[in-house]
């Protein structure tokens, strides 16, 4: 059994899961793509830009995100920003996802300590 | 930046997207990937390679048009679906074919022995001649057919979202069938292959029920060919009606009352349209009335009636048989329910 492929095709999975949630955050201050790319690689979170990008304008028909294009600047840019809407599901995501990842840790640091002794 | 290859990886990605959406993809993906190689090279001019190492991150311009496509994630017909359209294909794919394949073997048999003394070689030889002509003329337009019409129904009920799933309320979930109560798959197969032949027959071929004259060699269809092609609709209810009839058969798989309220009603209904379909006098060729009659060398009297009214004769039978199956049906439900409560 290749363990690498399976752990690889979990963590993508569970990096996923919470992508957006991670952009709805980053996204309280308008962002271009490129430069949430940045933010995101600067806290060690990795991402493919092909996956964000359209996952960008997904949220926006969504209604989550908004966007518009700034043209005054050297090179045109498309920037995003959390909507109300947004907020409210981010507000909300978050607290499940502090919850949810409380547990998850316990229950693991329980088996762990189960399996040390 | 304005790079060939930029251009023509842009354009591969985006040219499949919805047109509203398309230039703006466009824009974003310039923007970012003039981001990505500042990023890289800074303020020198990026090279080739550079250029190509920064798409190659990027990834395949097809990856990015299916991450960008707003229908990326729909199919013709995804789950739930899928699974009850395999198995509902799987059951059509059957029928039709066996169907089509009885009536080109009913067919074959009229024109390979219908016409010969009695079973020589040559008859053998039409016969399987003409079983393969038409079989393979048939079958394979009749499952094309079929599978269109099946996947087309499927398609439509996973897009408008059709509900299909009757499991969901836990009180109303069957019994698990005793032994008595059980229909078996083939029953109501056969009688939808039985079913699509009777159709295919009587709207293709109407004359292979002829009799065939070995003196002069000539063959008299026993229906009138034009009525048949005038009443096909009638022909196609009558068959449409049957095919109703084995399916509820087919998906309850036991004897209950939605199978046989399902029986009654179809049989009464071509019960109808025998009665209408058989009321005109032209449904029989006058040709054919006319032999027989003049077997009879004492025209009138001496014909017995079962031939001057053949054709009440033949609504009789039809009748019969509709009566019977629908008593039978009766009995076999009040059976299966009685021995169920016992």
């Amino acid at each position: 059994m290749n363990h690498d492929d399976i752990v690889s095709g979990l963590v993508q999975e569970l990096r996923r899961g919470t992508l957006i949630l991670l952009a709805l955050n980053c996204l309280q201050k308008p962002m271009y793509g490129y430069n949430l790319v940045k933010e995101l690689q600067n806290h060690s979170i990795p991402i493919e830009a092909n996956t964000l990008y359209p996952l960008m304008r997904r949220l926006e028909s969504q209604g989550l995100l908004k966007s518009e294009w700034e043209t005054s600047e050297s090179k045109p840019r498309k920037y995003y920003k959390i909507t109300e809407d947004g907020l409210i599901v981010l507000k909300k995501t978050t607290e499940q996802w502090k919850a949810f990842s409380n547990n998850v840790d316990k229950l693991l640091s329980e088996e762990e300590n189960k399996n040390d002794k | 930046m304005t790079n060939d290859l930029i251009e023509r990886y842009i354009y591969a990605a985006t040219k499949r997207l919805p047109g509203k959406i398309r230039a703006d993809v466009s824009n974003e993906l310039r923007t970012i990937i003039d981001d990505m190689l500042t990023e890289r090279c800074g303020n020198t001019t990026p090279s080739e390679k550079d250029i190509k190492v920064i798409l190659t991150e990027l990834g395949t311009p097809q990856e990015l048009y299916e991450q960008y496509n707003p229908d990326s994630d729909k199919c013709l017909i995804g789950s739930p679906y899928y699974s009850t359209y395999k198995y509902v294909l799987k059951i059509v794919l059957i029928c039709a074919a066996s169907g089509i394949t009885l009536a080109a073997v009913i067919s074959s048999l009229i024109s390979g022995f219908g016409n010969t003394d009695f079973l020589t070689v040559n008859s053998f030889i039409i016969f399987f001649r003409d079983l393969f002509v038409r079989t393979f003329e048939t079958v394979p337009s009749a499952l094309v057919w079929a599978f269109a019409f099946v996947t087309i129904l499927f398609a439509i009920f996973y897009h408008k979202n059709i509900k299909i799933d009757n499991t969901g309320n836990l009180d109303n979930l069957p019994s698990v069938p005793v032994k008595k109560e059980k229909i078996s798959k083939a029953e109501p197969i056969v009688g939808i292959a039985i079913s699509i032949a009777f159709m295919s027959v009587f709207l293709i071929c109407p004359q292979i029920f002829s009799f065939g004259i070995t003196k002069t060699n000539t063959w008299i269809p026993i229906f009138n060919i034009d009525t048949i092609h005038s009443t096909w609709y009638i022909i196609v209810l009558f068959g449409i009606l049957g095919i109703i009839r084995e399916s509820v058969q087919l998906i309850e798989g036991r004897r209950n009352k939605k199978v046989m309220v399902t029986t009654i009603v179809t049989n009464v209904l071509s019960a109808v349209m025998t009665v209408i379909w058989l009321a005109r006098d032209n449904i029989l060729n006058r040709d054919f009335i006319d032999f027989v009659t003049s077997y009879f060398p004492d025209k009138g009297e001496a014909i017995p009636p079962v031939l001057s009214n053949f054709q009440l004769l033949f609504m009789g039978v039809i009748l019969l048989a509709l009566a019977i199956d629908t008593i039978d049906t009766v009995v076999k439900t009040y059976k299966a329910k009685n021995n169920n409560s016992c």
